[in-house]
């Protein structure tokens, strides 16, 4: 169990940080992935500065924690949560979908090493995540790697390819995330496709499984201390979610790729800096 | 029998190859070289789709079992773990049939292996039109779509004795590869020197300045019996194993097609995208006036049969190699 974790209130400011960074990165486009960032900004904050072991001062050290990002088109959150650790340079974020940037809209390894893998076409991660675990087991390496990936992306065949492999091969040192936002490019995941009992297939797979609230700071320390102790098989934590979290107007609206003006920005920074969020 | 390791070779030959029905107990070149290597490379792994005989790492599984990987029949999965493996500074040898490491898994070969350009070498088996298995297991357009992908490199042996060498140089070189690999039907003569390969450079295998026949893989031997008959009716042709489609030995090529001023390409692929093509561009680019004509696949799927018969009907055989050059110095 770590004990050395910042606390909920330093956490939740660093929160309130990386989703102004987000907001303003986003509105420069007038549309882009702010929704599903805002919801996952709280995600972001546990895993860069509580959980996973990270050098800022040196993206390749070889024993560093893996974090994959899967649904590299929510990039908004990564960069900016990158920034708010100390990984890349502030400025950068002002450079994001900028021709020539290295900070592009989906995740690319251009940025650094930090980039575990290019991953836009979705339902990739997992399997090189395995990859390297696998690896790590086999030369005895006590880093562990985890996943980010969509609750959308478990449409993808690939991901239980990898899902099968690692349930049976008992890889206890990936932990995968799924961010589970409900959101699709088409509407609500459940009216597309829907994937539900997800807990029940991951258990099916061989896989330890847990469900949390994504936005209780508390709730997912605990779940990733759960997460560290678990021998012999894989986890997956089930973080539930609200896309537009923090900012009341935002909350809960479905939208993918949504059209964001500067006003609309401004409005919602507003909520951020009074502290209504 | 008493020879339990010939037997076993036999009966889980697993790919529908004609040697199955010749009898002939052909060493696994592959798998051998590849043991040998691994044995003073410790960085080497092997994954495996589930077809460890037919692409000859049954042994290589029982000598490094904790080097060996089983992903099971999950192509897409097996690439991006092989990428993983490779992003940790091992150096993974992905097996299948050639078919499924390009058309099924394409998007995982470009993204998580040659956009990176990640250490890892991908050994495709059964090529062309070499099985029985029928049009869902051959190989027809592998070479063109791996050619495409930047950072790539396209090796394939033109036969036994050259196929630790393949083996060799897949290792050996920094970033992707593809290996494309033909289980030979027979066994290597007994004092059959082993060809070298070096990436970048085609082998001249016979020397004629009538024509040049550049071939690749198994139709490196269609093409030296080809330019044999040709010999007999007073046509000297030059054949070249191109074992390096990319990248091709684009000199190499300029300056024969110069010389001899036709030029016959030869592959077990279909004519689009792969050797073919790749020469054609070659020449045009370089303003080289050449005759010139593919022998290949042309343009059609084909069905499961012996390799002589799909050689035969679709176009592949040493008569249609003759015809194709007849033609041009004609």
């Amino acid at each position: 169990m770590r004990t050395n974790r910042p606390s909920t209130e330093q956490l939740a400011l660093h929160a309130t940080s990386i989703r102004k960074n987000l907001i303003r990165m986003v509105a420069r486009n007038g549309q882009g992935y702010v929704q599903q960032g805002l919801g996952a900004a709280d995600l972001f904050t546990q895993l860069y500065f509580c959980e996973a072991n990270l050098d800022s001062d040196d993206p390749n050290w070889p024993e560093r924690d893996r974090i994959f990002l899967s649904t590299a088109h929510n990039s908004a959150v990564f960069h900016a949560t990158l920034a708010e650790r100390g990984i890349i340079d502030p400025e950068l974020l002002e450079t994001y979908t900028q021709d020539g940037s290295p900070v592009e809209i989906n995740v690319s390894e251009r940025l650094g090493p930090i980039v575990e893998a290019t991953c836009g076409s979705l339902g990739q991660a997992l399997s090189v995540a395995i990859g390297i675990c696998q690896s790590a087991k086999r030369k005895n390496q006590q880093f562990r790697t985890y996943v980010i990936l969509g609750d959308g992306e478990l449409q993808e065949g690939q991901t239980w390819e990898a899902a099968m492999y690692a349930g049976s091969n008992g890889l206890d040192n990936l932990c995968l995330i799924v961010d589970v936002n409900r959101l699709q490019v088409d509407g609500p995941t459940e009216n597309v496709l829907s994937m539900e009992p997800v807990d029940d297939k991951w258990r099916a797979f061989g896989w330890a499984t847990r469900s949390v609230d994504g936005h209780d700071f508390q709730q997912m320390a605990d779940a990733f201390d759960w997460a560290r102790s678990k021998k012999g098989k894989p986890t997956v934590l089930l973080l539930n979610t609200l896309v537009g979290k923090g900012i009341p107007f935002l909350e809960g609206q479905m939208s993918h790729n949504m059209v964001f003006p500067q006003h609309v920005a401004d409005k919602a920074l507003q909520v951020l800096e009074s502290g209504h969020g | 029998m008493g020879d339990g390791e010939g037997m076993n070779n036999n009966l889980h030959l697993g790919d529908f190859t004609s040697n199955a029905s010749t009898g002939a107990t052909v060493p696994n070149y592959y798998g051998d070289a590849l043991i040998e290597l691994a044995a003073s490379r410790p960085d080497i792994v092997a994954l495996n789709g589930d077809l460890a005989p037919a692409t000859e790492c049954a042994k290589f599984k029982e000598i490094y079992p904790d080097r060996f990987f089983s992903p099971g029949i999950a192509e897409a999965n097996m690439v991006g773990m092989a990428a993983g493996m490779a992003r940790n500074g091992d150096v993974p040898f992905v097996h299948t049939f050639s078919v499924f490491i390009s058309r099924r898994a394409f998007d995982q070969v470009a993204m998580q292996v040659a956009y990176p350009k990640l250490n890892v070498k991908l050994s495709g088996f059964l090529p062309g039109l070499t099985t029985l298995l029928g049009v869902s297991h051959q190989a027809i357009e592998d070479m063109a779509l791996m050619r495409s992908l930047p950072n790539m490199t396209l090796i394939e042996p033109c036969c036994a004795s050259q196929i630790p060498a393949a083996v060799r140089a897949a290792a050996e070189h920094q970033g992707p590869v593809y290996l494309r690999m033909h289980r030979p039907a027979r066994p290597m003569a007994d004092n059959e020197p082993l060809l070298p390969l070096h990436i970048g450079k085609a082998q001249m295998m016979k020397e004629g300045s009538d024509a040049i026949i550049l071939a690749s893989g198994h139709m490196v031997a269609e093409a030296l019996s080809a330019a044999n008959t040709l010999d007999e009716q007073g046509a000297k042709v030059s054949v070249a194993n191109i074992h390096s489609l990319k990248p091709l030995d684009v000199d190499f090529v300029i300056e024969h097609a110069r010389r001899t001023g036709a030029v016959v390409t030869a592959e077990n692929h279909s004519i689009i995208g792969g050797l073919g093509s790749a020469v054609a561009e070659t020449l045009l680019e370089a303003g080289v006036h050449a005759k010139f004509k593919r022998v290949g696949i042309q343009d059609t799927f084909a069905e499961g049969g012996s390799t002589d018969y799909l050689f035969d009907k679709y176009g592949l055989s040493a008569k249609h190699i003759v015809a194709a050059v007849q033609q041009l110095l004609s």
